[in-house]
Order: structure tokens, then sequence, then C-alpha cells
């Protein structure tokens, strides 16, 4: 069950796991906005903001592009299909397994 | 089988021709668990280690895809012979994963049991937090896929 694209997912878990990373992306979502944009939305101070912003880039889950003097940035949202292919994983794992179940049991009654 | 999936959770049902009672020791004699746990020619399990009880704790060895040694760990949570047996659910390979449960449910008639299979918190840390963001999050993945 080891795969690559389990370690690919990780780093998506891992950008996911913070609320307040999941709130950036819903403000992503709306469309593009420059990192100051985005840290006006929150309480948390832009440093917090930009830190964020760098671990949700090196997940694949934002890209920015400098325009200006500002940095905008954009949602990403194809790395999410590595949660959808681990959830697919655990589908055909626990098939098999039941299905195995189901074999083992009947053929021994 | 029926599966279905609601944001975290994997739900399956497997109708059995045999008593609660001969699946649920399928389900915790770690020699016959080994028999049959897996997926043919992906991954197969090769130890397991069982304390039968409620906090007791659980592991299994195995080799994967490739010849790779994996092991996935956990606790008895709930233990109602020959009714429930859930426990939690710790694989070594995902470092960042929540916690998740996996829980059967058998239901015996007339000789016949149907096992219900709940695999939760699979995505989610919202078993502590009760965060909605996952829900959307699929959702969003669902929306692009699809688009």
């Amino acid at each position: 069950m080891v795969t690559e694209r389990r370690k690919q997912s990780e780093a998506v878990f891992r950008a996911l796991a913070d609320p307040t990373r999941r709130d950036i992306l819903a403000v992503l979502r709306r469309g593009r906005h420059s990192v100051g944009d985005i840290a006006s939305h929150f309480r948390t101070s832009r440093p917090a903001i930009s830190k964020h912003l760098r671990l949700l880039r090196s997940a694949g889950l934002v890209v920015s592009r400098k325009q200006g003097t500002a940095r905008i940035c954009e949602l990403n949202a194809k790395p999410l299909r590595a949660v959808n292919d681990w959830l697919a994983d655990y589908e055909a794992f626990w098939n098999e397994s039941l299905r195995g179940l189901k074999r083992y049991v009947e053929e021994e009654q | 089988m029926n599966s279905t999936r609601a944001d975290d959770t994997i739900v399956k049902e497997i109708t059995i021709r045999a008593p609660a009672e001969r699946i649920f020791e399928a389900l915790t004699d770690p020699e016959q668990r080994l028999k049959w746990w897996g997926a043919e020619g992906q991954y197969r399990g090769t130890q397991m280690e069982s304390d039968l009880r409620p906090g007791g704790k659980w592991l299994t060895r195995g080799i994967g895809r490739g010849g790779k040694a994996f092991n996935v760990s956990g606790e008895y949570r709930e233990i109602d012979r020959p009714h429930v047996l859930a426990f939690t659910w710790l694989p070594d390979w995902e470092k960042d994963a929540p916690e998740s449960l996996v829980r059967f449910d058998l239901k015996e008639r007339d000789g016949i049991t149907t096992v219900r299979l709940t695999h939760s918190g699979l995505t989610s840390e919202s078993s502590r937090a009760h965060h909605q963001g996952w829900p959307q999050v699929l959702a969003w993945l669902q929306a692009y896929a699809e688009g």
C-alpha cells in the first residue's frame, strides 16, 4: 500500500491539516489575490500568512507570480486529486479484504 | 457488495453465509486474520499481534507492492462479541495522516450474516475539531475533477 502518490498526498494532507490554510484556500477559490489582500481577511499577522502560503505552494495547492511589487496567488486544486486516489486505495483494500473474508469463512463451512 | 463514501468515511456491506460468531473469530484470531486480510498480489499480512480487549493493542506486519515491508497498528475501542468490533488504524506509511477508526458491525439472521465495515476519520481531524473544512475540500476536488 506504499506508493509514490501517497508521498505526494502526505504533503497535501499536511497543508490541509491547518484551519487557517483551509480558509486561505477558500479565499482563493473566489479568485486571484495578492498576499496583502489575503492577509487582510485574517487576524493572523502577515508573516504568518506568508508562511502558510509557502507551505501551500510547496504542496502545489497555490501558485503565485510577481506583478510589480505584489505577489499574486492562485488556487491550484489538482493536487487534491491525490486525496481522492488515497481514498480509492482504501476502497480497493476493503473490497479485497471483505471478499477474502467471505471466501475464507464460507469455504470453511 | 454495497458501498458508499461520504466525505471522510468508507462504508461497505457484504453478506456472508456463516454465523456471526464464526466471522467474529476470523476477524479477531491473528492466525485466521492473516489468511484473508489484504489484496492478493498486492499486499499481504505476515504477522499479527493482538491483545483483544478494550484499550488493548494490535499490530499487523506485512509485505506490500514491490516487497516493501509495512505495518498497521492500533487500539481496540469496542468489543461486543459477536456483534461489534472497533479499533483505531495507524498505518506506518502515512506520517501525517490522522488516526482513523475501523468498525465492523455483524448482524446475523438464519445463519447468514451481514457484515458492515465503516472506516471513518480517513481524511479529517474532525473527530477532534469538528471542522467543516474537509467536506468542502472534497467538494472542490469533485468540481475540478469533473470540470
